[in-house]
């Protein structure tokens, strides 16, 4: 049930041409998808892209088509419009197994999840591609996701963010508007919403100086980070004050030149007469040429006056902003201030030192001042889960703070709903491990049912969720290749992991010396030791640990022992003890073979289907250890509805580690820790 | 004419290190796959970041062509196929191979983003740990030829070729090589996992075909160089010198993509720890016993 879009919605303004009809071949044959939420969402689909002759793009800014597997959250759905901006045209849409995301154009290609859908899928993208990849007047894509958010901070207290106009409640001073940073910044670029203003339609070659003289970007902090400390130059401080000014005056004027130039003047003439006067003067933090014998409030900007004594000003020059006694005599402070002014730097907070903004906030370990940088890493980063949201506050290439949250997380109150949808939906809301999810969904409804466990039923339901743990932990080896471009285990995990989804017993006896070779060649790889060992140590004590990431330091947590069918098969835990990336790592291995011992004896899988209840009220609780760790679900049901439902996750719990995991750590450490929980951003409960 | 020849080994060179590299990666052999990729990122837009820095990040990627191609203007690939056999051409090389950093900070710093921002910096690391590398095995080449023509390093390895007369140097400056290359698993600049393409992250259209053929252009150049100072350049019986050079260069490009393909990337700390404490100890010991043998073998 493929269908196809006529003509190409991202498609590149240009006439056709003989030279672009081959370009649009070219591309056709060259496809490269971004795939959203991320490549093991597709593989724990069962889809090979490689086999419909599909490159993973590591980026936007190399795809050609925006691969959407299964539905999207809200969030993410908003994320996905930024990353589709950041792709350059001629870009496609290929929407598998949903509907097409709604900030988003009209799908060029949709079809079902499946492996052949897919490649039937990819034909007809080609088909398009290499004849419309260019058209004489292509569609404008834009999102009110994408228009730029204003918010407005104070100049002096960075910590003081308002969405609407007012004054600071700090130090009173009226707020200045600019356009909302790192929190709206969903994608995985820092330009977000850079890109979106050039594409409207233009050629992008030519077209983008006129934009954006005013936002603020991260970025720009580094401009004023490093500067030598002696170029002290009399209108450095004159550029600062300009600069606050202009931002009050003329926020959102293109013409900064003309405003800066009648300011100065202003400003000099100003202090000189300033100068003259003698005693205790109350003067402006932000404005030392709004001096006045008796406090008040600064007519420019509503702030405060302070009080100021002018003999405090030996060794301060002229005009440096005084709001600070601490920083009175503190030179390198304000001369960082003067140095901002490069031309890309139009940062409304940007006059504000960066050694002002963090004075306060710890120094990194190596003693070094930097500027810290939010950046985000995801909801679709090529070296984490997609879905996972990580914002890393960088400090050069360390992490001095960061966080994890998931775009994709499920929320469990929901409307009543019969069993069996419950089942199918709890299935699908969790792609990374549905035949988990679907064996607990059962579980806990045949309980509340009251029906006993069927020891031949169990078997199966046992053999297809081992299964599915060989395969879910492949793909996080697959995962793991990706982050360290450890090409060799990418393929070869991935292939592992399509071919074990879908195995009998008898499949999965074969693959073993598959699998067994596999493990053997990683603990024997040069470099994997040293790049997983000792990282992504968790503090002692963690609490909520669960699942392999639990056994890899030494705990003895599985629900798999307290199950009397796991005893009757012979199942025997095995754990790490060392707590690290690659104790995890092992520690995986070591469960691989054990489930594979698990259904060597149990027998062929069996999807977990419910079985016949004849009482369809009551409430139950079941506990199943999925790939990621022990899952509990309790619920209610009335007359076959479900009418309330609790779970409790190992992600859930998982997710809250990666602030410690992180912190202080160097990036690619961190990224790898946090890489090492295997975390399911579905699994996370909201 | 020499020009011309060279430039068209260099193009070969990375067409088929491309098209082995798609091969390595997904499976398939298709020969037309570099040229398809390069067309269609002709044909794509090439997106200026916003506030870039313009000059650096248009100039970054032309730059490391450049640098790539200078460089391997003074690798002889026979004995009269050469632009320029410079009597400083070692030393030559090793001037050139700097600017790599150069354009590195610069399209790192260019379009105003902090994946390839740090992706940048992080490149500054690398150049502290392998440089020494590159530049001591070459010395130790140099010794024995007594000259810093690369030409007369060529003739000095007649006998023997370096690579069993001083197989330390060549280990470590093959593993300098790949560093300087920033291929996997030194790929730290561009890092696919975790910058997200660091500093080729915002790079697109036009602007990225020719990053991308500068990178691979880069590995033939450091496979000739490698071929020159240790694999005896074009020596070899039958086949016309040119053809030893070819395929000698060829040789080492794919046991550089194949390190990469086998390994996950190094950290950062682990790089120049080992490149420091090992590296340059052995590098040191290579010249002490290059210089002994120079010594008491006439």
């Amino acid at each position: 049930m493929s269908e196809a879009a006529t003509t190409l919605a991202g498609a590149r303004k240009g006439r056709p041409s003989i030279l672009r009809r081959w370009v649009g071949q070219a591309l056709a044959r060259n496809l490269s998808c971004l795939v959203v939420p991320g490549p093991e969402v597709a593989l724990a689909h069962g889809l090979d892209l490689a086999a419909a002759d599909m490159r993973i793009a590591a980026t936007p800014r190399d795809a050609t088509v925006l691969l959407i597997v299964g539905e999207l959250s809200q969030k993410l759905d908003e994320a996905t419009a930024v990353l589709y901006a950041q792709m350059p045209r001629p870009r496609a849409i290929l929407v598998l197994g949903g509907s097409a995301p709604s900030s988003l154009p009209q799908a060029d290609v949709s079809a079902d999840l499946s492996q052949t859908e897919l490649m039937e899928a990819a034909t007809r993208l080609q088909r398009l591609l290499a004849e419309d990849a260019f058209a004489a007047s292509p569609d404008d894509f834009d999102s009110s996701i994408l228009q730029a958010k204003t918010e407005y901070v104070c100049p002096m207290h960075p910590e003081v963010v308002e969405d609407e106009p007012g004054s600071c409640p700090k130090c009173g001073m009226d707020l200045v508007a600019r356009e909302a940073g790192g929190d709206s910044d969903a994608g995985e670029h820092d330009h977000d919403h850079d890109h979106e203003h050039e594409h409207h339609g233009h050629e992008h070659d030519h077209d983008h100086e006129h934009e954006s003289e005013e936002h603020d970007h991260h970025h720009a902090h580094h401009n004023d980070h490093g500067q030598s400390h002696e170029h002290h130059h009399d209108h450095e401080h004159h550029q600062n004050h300009k600069r606050a000014h202009d931002h009050e005056q003329h926020q959102g004027d293109d013409d900064h030149e003309h405003a800066h130039c009648h300011e100065h003047e202003d400003h000099g003439h100003q202090q000189s007469t300033a100068q003259e006067q003698s005693g205790t003067e109350y003067i402006c933090p932000m404005h030392p040429e709004i001096r006045q014998n008796e406090p008040g409030s600064c007519p420019k900007c509503g702030m405060d006056l302070e009080p100021h004594k002018p003999e405090e000003d030996e060794g301060v020059r002229e005009g440096v902003p005084e709001h600070d006694h601490e920083h009175h005599h503190d030179h390198s402070g304000h001369d960082h201030d003067g140095h901002d002014h490069s031309d890309h730097d139009h940062d409304s907070s940007g006059f504000m030192s960066m050694v002002e903004v963090t004075k306060d906030l710890p120094r990194s370990a190596d003693g070094l001042a930097m500027d810290w940088l939010e950046v985000p890493f995801g909801p679709c980063f090529p070296g984490l889960p997609g879905g996972l949201k990580l914002t890393l506050t960088l400090d050069g290439d360390g992490v001095t703070e960061g966080q994890a949250t998931s775009l994709v997380a499920m929320n469990t109150s929901s409307e009543e709903v019969a069993v069996e949808t419950f089942i199918e939906r709890l299935a699908a809301a969790m792609p990374l491990a549905p035949v988990s999810y679907r064996l607990l969904a059962c579980r806990a409804i045949e309980q509340a049912a009251g029906l006993e466990p069927d020891p031949a039923v169990e078997r199966g339901r046992a053999a297809a969720l081992e299964r599915e743990r060989i395969a879910s932990h492949l793909g996080w080896l697959a995962q793991l290749g990706r982050q360290l471009s450890f090409v060799w285990l990418t393929r070869r995990a991935a292939a592992l992991q399509l071919e074990t989804q879908r195995a009998d017993r008898e499949q999965l006896v074969a693959l073993r010396p598959a699998l067994q070779s596999l493990i053997a060649r990683l603990e024997h790889t040069p470099l994997l030791k040293a790049r997983l060992k000792g990282i992504g140590a968790l503090p002692h004590g963690s609490q909520d640990l669960r699942g392999p990431v639990a056994r890899a330091s030494g705990r003895t947590e599985d629900a798999r022992q307290a199950d009397a069918m796991y005893r009757e098969l012979g199942f025997e835990m095995r754990a790490e003890s060392a707590g690290d990336a690659w104790a995890r790592l092992r520690q995986r291995h070591v469960e691989i073979m054990t489930s594979l011992d698990l259904v060597e004896v149990a027998g062929d899988p069996e999807l977990p289907k419910l079985r016949a209840i004849d009482n369809p009220s009551g409430t139950g609780e079941a506990t199943v250890e999925t790939p990621r760790g022990r899952a509990t679900l309790r619920l209610t049901q009335e007359r076959g509805q479900v009418v309330s439902v609790e779970l409790d996750s190992a992600c859930s719990q998982h997710i809250g580690l990666v602030a410690d995991l992180v912190e202080g750590q160097e990036l690619g450490d961190a990224l790898v820790a946090v890489g090492s929980l295997d975390l399911s951003p579905w699994e996370v409960t909201s | 004419m020499t020009v011309a020849l060279v430039l068209l080994t260099l193009l070969v060179g990375a067409w088929l290190l491309a098209v082995i590299e798609a091969w390595l990666t997904t499976g398939r052999l298709r020969p037309v796959a570099p040229l398809l990729a390069g067309l269609s990122h002709l044909g794509r837009e090439s997106i200026l970041a916003r506030k870039p820095d313009r000059l650096f990040f248009e100039t970054a990627p032309v730059l490391l062509l450049v640098v790539a191609v200078l460089g391997a203007a003074v690798l002889p690939l026979a004995p009269d196929l050469v632009i320029a056999d410079l009597a400083t051409g070692a030393l030559f090389l090793n001037a050139v191979l700097a600017y790599v950093l150069v354009s590195l900070i610069m399209a790192g710093w260019g379009p105003n983003g902090a994946y390839a921002m740090v992706g940048g910096w992080r490149f500054l690391g690398q150049l502290i740990a392998y440089s020494m590398l590159i530049v001591m095995p070459i010395t130790a080449t140099a010794m024995r030829a007594e000259s810093l023509l690369n030409s007369a390093i060529v003739e000095s390895q007649a006998g023997l070729w370096n690579i069993v007369y001083q197989p330390l140097g060549f280990v470590l400056f093959f593993i300098a090589a790949i560093a300087l290359a920033f291929r996997s698993p030194f790929d730290l600049p561009t890092a696919p996992g975790e910058l997200a393409g660091g500093v080729d992250a915002e790079y697109t259209g036009v602007r990225l075909a020719v990053l991308r053929l500068a990178r691979l252009v880069m590995v033939i150049t450091l496979s000739a160089a490698t071929t020159v100072f240790f694999l005896g350049g074009w020596q070899g019986p039958l086949l016309p010198p040119w053809a030893w050079s070819l395929i000698k260069t060829l040789a080492v490009a794919v046991s550089m993509l194949l390190v990469g393909f086998y390994l996950p990337r190094i950290r950062e700390a682990d790089l120049l720890g080992w490149c420091w404490k090992l590296g340059i100890p052995l590098a040191l010991l290579n010249i002490l016993i290059v210089g002994l043998l120079i010594l008491v073998v006439p």
